[in-house]
């Protein structure tokens, strides 16, 4: 059967078979009320807010769950729908603390805005007022036992998106709680800091704590971006208040992530605690000055004109495509990339949904690219996809792996894969020797690679390619914009040279190598494109002003003046 | 016909919600055209006359015996009671102290808070109310006819309000005049 008719609210159209009540009325452009659903995770019918009737049904089901057939005849806006919506509505409120004045979700929550369209101007039921927890056991965000609907979805989401499986449910009843692991601190447990649960909470029950109180729906922009902090370039949304970002969240609607980050994602750049360059700064005997632009860049075309081509320019993965080719077009000199290694690209990382067989090269995929760990690690857990681990150290998916031996056994991954339907080798520089010779063995696989650098395709696709070796340059250009610390052969190098300008939006580390440190906007303030692991060139957003030069004014400036 | 006699009283509150009925502005002039108002917690009188009133509003949450005495007169004497406010409607803010023992509560308050000079003790007079075990909504002490939430409800929520009523119809908050915050 093709298609299955169904009439909803008096619209007759088709919808596939196997589709829910609630799939159906969304394709027929009929409206039903949601809350322990979400788009990207399993229904399981657990609010009720959902409820329907069906014609020959017996009493009302969960639009959510429920399943059409042929010829099924449903009403949504009953009076009897109506009446058990407000019904479960009341039941909610009466349970724990629901009042929204005190509420830091108050008018960013899904319940309150039912309560609205409901128009429940009272509480007909006494409340229980039961002693519930909140847990602040973690970093960025705090669990108020006291707001949750039980409504499942982070359990859900850290199980099916992020396949972590850290959060349960204890109790049973008005008690029932959510839980971390066996019920430990939700900071001692498992948990990955990822934030999916805090981004699908409906109400205020994981509540951020960086943008609470900072910001309802309402009162706040959203900018969709892409998360720089490594090369699989997660889509996500800043979350702006008065020239602020006050929380990053995963774009639902974005390719490779859908809507999932990493903790490095969602809250490495707004903790970063360095301290901003905000101003030209130059060394000089008295320490660090802040100085004007005009001087800056007269200190600095003044020295780079006298070093010619002994300058080096060397640009982080975290600069845009169009910084790279500012370089390569206006400095002269040699050009190389801070973070070493790029293997080529290869296939989506889409495939990881798809593949049965993970072999994972050299890299640990709980610390680097982990959005393509969730991947890994939900299709481990729910789809049987098998994983295999090539690494001589520790290696966060160990406990997942039906195998883990080091480089020297890739003979015993091989008898595995040849069995395999579609096996995936994924690996970065470190591993690229040994993946090359498997898939030199492997015809069928495919292959997911991420390079070190976050825009480093970009930056190859203007001919920066070189990693970095010391070459003898006694002067150099760093384009670093975010950079953390970069490997000692470039502190070195640095260290060495006779003259370093930084053009970085944080001053350390760099206080001890530069002679000139010129601002840089974040990847919060500044706009350009990457080309992410898996060749998609996509765009960088601005979410706030900075007033800072871009890093293609700063470098056509200085170019300007050579 | 005459007008219509207004009584209002404050139990457990902020007096936010009165402030609120205030910020009706210049409407109060239109207001007391139909509107004799009889007694409130800034007049004179305090009490509804034992002759009753058409139209009371109380705001704030029954909390002790005091106020339990009010909302009663009050529903005794109004031939309309209107619960306006959070706290008046659902018990509002005042129930934080529901998740503590009311003993707990007095002793942090009286004598355990940081800005209290040693040697404290908590009030004990019988001229203060007594805190009834849990903080209540209104309703769940008397009958209430009409809820108007809100922290504070917006005037144009209680002016909507009021002309609803004067107009003989029963006044159905929606949008943006129903609110929790």
């Amino acid at each position: 059967m093709a298609s299955v008719q169904i009439t909803i609210d008096g619209i007759t159209g088709s919808v596939p078979p196997g589709s829910t009540v609630l799939e159906a009325a969304r394709s027929l452009g009929v409206d039903i009320p949601t809350l322990c659903d979400h788009p990207a995770i399993q229904p399981i019918g657990a609010c009720r807010i959902c409820l329907i009737e069906v014609e020959k049904q017996r009493g009302l089901q969960p639009a959510c769950t429920f399943p059409v057939n042929e010829g099924m005849v449903v009403h949504t806006k009953s009076p009897k729908v109506v009446d058990a919506r407000r019904f479960v509505l009341q039941l909610l409120f009466s349970e724990r603390n629901h009042f929204c004045m005190f509420c830091q979700a108050s008018g960013s929550c899904e319940l309150q805005d039912l309560a609205y369209e409901y128009g429940l101007d009272h509480w007909e039921y006494d409340r229980a007022f039961p002693q519930m927890p909140v847990d602040a056991s973690r970093k960025y965000f705090t669990m108020d036992h006291n707001r949750c609907i039980l409504c499942r979805r982070c359990i859900r989401a850290c199980d099916e998106l992020v396949g972590n499986g850290t959060l349960g449910l204890k109790y049973r009843g008005a008690e029932t709680r959510v839980i971390a692991d066996m019920d430990v601190p939700f900071g001692d447990s498992t948990c990955v800091a990822c934030g999916t649960c805090l981004q699908v909470c409906p109400v205020g029950a994981v509540l951020d704590r960086m943008s609470a109180y900072m910001g309802a729906t309402d009162e706040v922009d959203r900018v969709k971006s892409r998360c720089t902090a490594c090369s699989v370039g997660c889509g996500l949304e800043l979350v702006v208040r008065d020239n602020r970002v006050i929380r990053v969240e995963g774009d639902w609607d974005a390719e490779p992530n859908k809507g999932l980050l990493c903790e490095l994602g969602r809250f490495g750049l707004m903790y970063d605690k360095r301290k901003r360059v905000n101003k030209p700064l130059v060394k000089t005997e008295s320490g660090w000055v802040e100085t004007t632009w005009e001087d800056a860049l007269g200190q600095v075309q003044q020295k780079l004109s006298g070093a010619g081509d002994a300058l080096c320019t060397v640009v982080s993965g975290l600069a845009s495509t169009e910084a790279a080719q500012a370089v390569m077009e206006k400095l002269p000199g040699t050009k190389a990339v801070m973070d070493g290694g790029m293997p080529a690209a290869a296939d989506g990382i889409g495939v990881l949904d798809e593949a049965d067989l993970f072999i994972v090269v050299q890299t640990d995929l709980t610390k680097d690219y982990q959005v393509a760990g969730f991947a890994v690690k939900r299709s481990v857990r729910h789809r049987g996809a098998r994983l295999m681990i090539l690494d001589d150290a520790q290696n966060g998916l160990e406990q997942l792996a039906v195998w883990k031996g080091t480089p020297e056994d890739a003979a015993h991954v091989l008898a595995v894969a040849q069995d395999a339907q579609m096996p995936v080798i994924i690996y970065d520089a470190a591993g690229a020797e040994i993946a090359k010779k498997l898939v030199d063995l492997l015809p069928n696989a495919k292959q997911v690679t991420f390079p070190g650098g976050s825009n480093a395709h970009g930056l190859a696709s203007v001919g920066l390619d070189t990693s970095f070796t010391a070459n003898g340059a006694n002067a150099y250009y760093v384009l670093a914009a975010e950079a953390g610390q970069p490997d000692e052969k470039l502190m070195d190098a640095l260290q060495k040279a006779d003259y370093v300008v930084v053009q970085s939006s944080f001053r350390e580390p760099w206080l001890d190598v530069a002679q000139v440190i010129l601002p840089s906007p974040t990847a919060y303030e500044k706009n350009g494109t990457f080309i992410t692991a898996e060749g998609c060139k996509v765009e960088v957003a601005a979410g706030v002003s900075s007033k800072l030069l871009s890093e293609v004014e700063v470098i056509e400036r200085i170019a300007a003046g050579l | 016909m005459g007008k219509i006699t207004l009584c209002t009283d404050w139990l457990d509150v902020c007096s936010g919600c009165h402030m609120s009925i205030l910020d009706i502005d210049e409407n109060i002039l239109e207001l007391i055209k139909h509107v004799q108002l009889l007694s409130s917690p800034v007049t004179d009188l305090k009490h509804p006359p034992k002759e009753g009133c058409d139209v009371g509003i109380l705001t704030g949450a029954v909390s002790n015996d005091h106020q339990e005495h009010v909302a009663k007169e009050m529903r005794e004497r109004a031939g309309v009671l209107i619960a306006l406010g959070d706290c008046a409607v659902m018990g509002g803010i005042c129930t934080m102290r529901n998740f503590f023992d009311t003993e707990e509560v007095l002793r942090r308050g009286y004598v355990e808070t940081e800005s209290t000079a040693p040697g404290q003790e908590v009030p004990r007079s019988n001229e203060i109310g007594k805190l009834l075990p849990q903080v209540k909504a209104v309703d769940q002490v008397v009958k209430v006819d009409l809820y108007i939430p809100g922290c504070p409800p917006p005037a144009k929520a209680i002016w909507y309000a009021i002309t609803e009523l004067l107009a003989g119809r029963t006044p159905v908050l929606t949008d943006d005049l129903l609110t929790y915050d």
